[in-house]
């Protein structure tokens, strides 16, 4: 059967309007963010296209030079500035250790607990999943203020470790249970022709489990790593000095104003690098890893 | 797959002939390496909980027999199979494999090779590795390696699919991988849980008889689970038939459809099934006779039933002989079922439905009057109490 051209064409601008609502807000950011500021705030009108471009916000937030018109302009070099507090580039650094240690430790965590709830029975195997869920029941905004102390005490406050370990936490009942799921489609009956092949437990996990569920383990790690990206409160009560790059952009919001040409423009290049972490885990985001692997 | 077939044959005359090339060789040397064994199994129960579904299983299967555990569905068959492979732990009473003691041991220590219905292939592998996986595991060499994948996939005809991933091959091909990575291991026994119940009708067939010859050619002890009586009946040296956790009888597929040992065996083996009549023994003018309702017929005079013993009249289809007229018990025609070689004739005697076996092409017709005579030294008769069938004098 053949769809119609009309159909076709209806197809079309109905996919492209719904892609245009989303893409739209994102686009605007963009735009903004090579805004010089008379564009930005017009008073008159709303400038779409016709202003002059410029590179500015980036240069403060993502470079590290100093504010245009402040006192140290033109004195100091890229990345000595001592007292930029636009310069966004430690919260960059920040994020991306955060998002990438957690992602990490979450994925490994979760991985060797799914495969456990999946293929052994114990004693609260089922129990035991439960507990795991109604970790999320509770919003974080819930334990914050004992999470300080502990932390505090701990010595974690304020530390890529401590935060690191606290998005690890609020990551790991969504990455058990979404990697779980992988497994048990899975059918145990590999793992038993392993084991009668000859592999160990352990080598029945990392030479047959472990391939077969690629593409949940991309899917997992790619949530995770945008949940860390994006978490805003843990963030903001754990640190001080390290800040991750939604609590930086917040500082951006001053009593003389707000600045919306920085927050854009690290609101924008923010969004490289989980795109660059997503294009890398993408291509095992591939369906049917168990294909083949019985009749149907 | 008469390639298959085909390397069977070119294997035998390449052993005798010594001008064979470096396949034979290998195929040659690897067969006459083969180990067997044997399978004990000594009052074997199996308890899910409170729920017992084996109960006190005695079985011993020959070094390099091919026993076939029948059934029907959750009869146990398969709990069976996978407590001898290690997949399930033993509740109580013994499993030996050749001379030594597998209750607690290991699946992988047991030197088993287990085709799953479904047939478990690793996904992630290609035909090759699947194959190769139990050896990588033994860490055996590389070239001993490719010496048994090759002799393997030469045995199933696999070798144009080395180097594809299960989902790129039908399902009679992933069957063959299944059974390719089963034999390069060259185990002491091997495993079926019902390989074939995921192929089409035709493709059951074909590999039915491939596994036989593959069997005939290994010699390698087989335990083999269908629910499935034609695949036992063909396939067997042994059947044991299992019901609800026991074993009902066990013997060789003829003695099983000669001499069922009650109604339930009788029942299962055979299609069109055999013809059951329920009734009592009566005193005859030349001896016992069954009586049901108006009918009587012949029995065995040597037959242990007493007179006024009720009792059920087993005859198989094929042992009924259908004729249009002349002698015999009247039956009238329900439904007639030409197959082919022969014709299925429903008809009722006496208020039963009974099935009827004719070779003749007769224009038998719905309504007909059908003249039936029993086949005196095939008559079965069971006790109706206790369904055991009751033995001659
Ligand atoms: N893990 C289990 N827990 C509880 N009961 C079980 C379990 N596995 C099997 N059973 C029960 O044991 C009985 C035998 O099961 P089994 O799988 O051996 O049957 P089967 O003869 O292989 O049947 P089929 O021909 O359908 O495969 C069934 O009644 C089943 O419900
Ligand atoms: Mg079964």
């Amino acid at each position: 059967m053949h769809d119609s051209t009309f159909k076709l064409t209806l197809r079309y601008l109905v996919s492209i309007l719904i892609v245009g609502i989303f893409v739209f807000p994102i686009a605007w950011w963009g735009l903004t963010s090579v805004k010089p500021i008379s564009a930005v705030f017009d008073k008159d009108r709303i400038v779409v296209f016709d202003f002059e471009p410029t590179l500015e916000n980036y240069r403060v937030t993502v470079l590290g030079y100093s504010k245009r018109g402040s006192k140290e302009d033109g004195k100091t070099l890229m990345g000595t500035s001592g007292n930029n507090s636009y310069d966004g580039r430690s919260s960059i650094v920040s994020s991306v250790i955060v998002a990438v240690g957690s992602t990490l430790i979450t994925t490994i965590i979760a991985l060797l607990a799914s495969f456990g709830l999946s293929r052994m029975q114990f004693w609260g195997s089922q129990g035991y999943l439960n507990w795991i869920l109604s970790q999320r029941f509770l919003p974080p905004v819930a334990i914050i203020v004992p999470l300080v102390f502990i932390f505090h005490d701990m010595g974690l406050r304020d530390t890529h470790t401590g935060l690191i370990i606290a998005h690890t936490l609020i990551n790991i009942p969504i990455a058990v249970l979404l990697l779980k799921s992988f497994m048990d489609d899975i059918p145990i009956d590999i793992d038993q022709a392993a084991m009668i092949d000859g592999a160990t437990r352990f080598q029945c996990f990392w030479m047959v489990i472990l391939p077969m569920v690629k593409g949940g383990l991309a899917a997992t790690a790619v949530l995770c790593f945008i949940f860390s990206w994006t978490e805003f409160l843990l963030s903001l009560f754990l640190t001080n000095s390290i800040r991750t790059i939604p609590v930086k952009i917040t500082t951006y919001v001053t009593s003389t104003g707000s600045e919306w040409g920085y927050i854009s423009a690290l609101g924008t290049s923010a969004i490289l690098p989980s795109f660059i972490f997503i294009l890398l885990v993408q291509r095992h985001l591939v369906r049917g890893l168990t294909m083949g692997a019985i009749k149907d | 797959m008469s390639g298959w077939l085909r390397s069977c044959v070119s294997g035998t005359l390449g052993v005798r002939t010594v001008k064979a090339g470096w396949g034979v060789s290998t195929t040659k040397f690897i067969e006459e390496n083969m180990t067997m064994g044997s399978v004990t199994i000594q009052n074997l129960v199996k308890r899910y909980g409170s729920l017992e579904v084996l109960h006190g299983i005695d079985l011993a299967v020959e070094d390099g027999k091919f026993v076939v555990l029948l059934g029907p569905s959750g009869c146990g068959k398969s709990t069976l199979l996978r407590m001898i492979a290690g997949l399930e732990t033993v509740t109580s009473g013994d499993i030996a494999i050749g001379e030594q003691r597998v209750n607690d041991m290991h699946p992988k220590d047991r030197n088993i090779a287990m085709v799953f219905q479904n047939y478990a292939l690793y996904a992630h592998m290609s035909v090759r590795e699947n194959m190769a996986f139990s050896m990588r595991l033994r860490k055996t060499a590389q070239a001993e390696v490719n010496k048994r994948v090759n002799w393997a996939a030469s045995i199933l005809s696999l070798e144009p699919y080395l180097d594809r991933f299960p989902k790129e091959l039908s399902g009679g091909q992933r069957q063959r991988v299944a059974m390719g990575r089963a034999i390069v291991r060259n185990p002491e026994v091997f495993l079926f849980d019902e390989p074939l119940s995921n192929l089409d009708a035709k493709l059951r067939v074909q590999t039915r008889k491939e596994i036989k010859e593959l069997h005939q050619r290994l010699k390698t002890t087989t335990v083999y689970v269908t629910h499935d009586q034609i695949e036992a009946m063909t396939m067997a040296d042994q059947v044991v038939i299992m019901r609800d956790g026991v074993i009902e009888q066990i013997g060789t597929p003829l003695e099983i459809y000669d001499n069922p040992y009650n109604l339930f065996v009788a029942q299962f083996i055979g299609s069109p099934g055999m013809n059951l009549l329920t009734g009592e023994i009566v005193q005859g003018a030349s001896g016992k006779m069954f009586q049901t309702g108006e009918v009587t017929c012949e029995v065995p005079q040597d037959s242990k039933a007493a007179v006024g013993q009720k009792v059920l009249y087993g005859i198989r289809p094929e042992h009924l002989q259908a004729s249009m007229q002349g002698s015999g018990l009247s039956a009238t025609v329900t439904v007639v079922e030409p197959t082919g070689p022969e014709i299925h004739l429903y008809a009722t005697l006496a208020g039963h439905e009974i099935c009827a076996i004719a070779h003749q092409r007769l224009d038998w017709k719905p309504n007909d009057e059908l003249k039936l005579n029993p086949m005196i030294e095939h008559v079965h008769l069971f006790d109706a109490e206790t369904k055991v069938a009751l033995p001659t004098v």
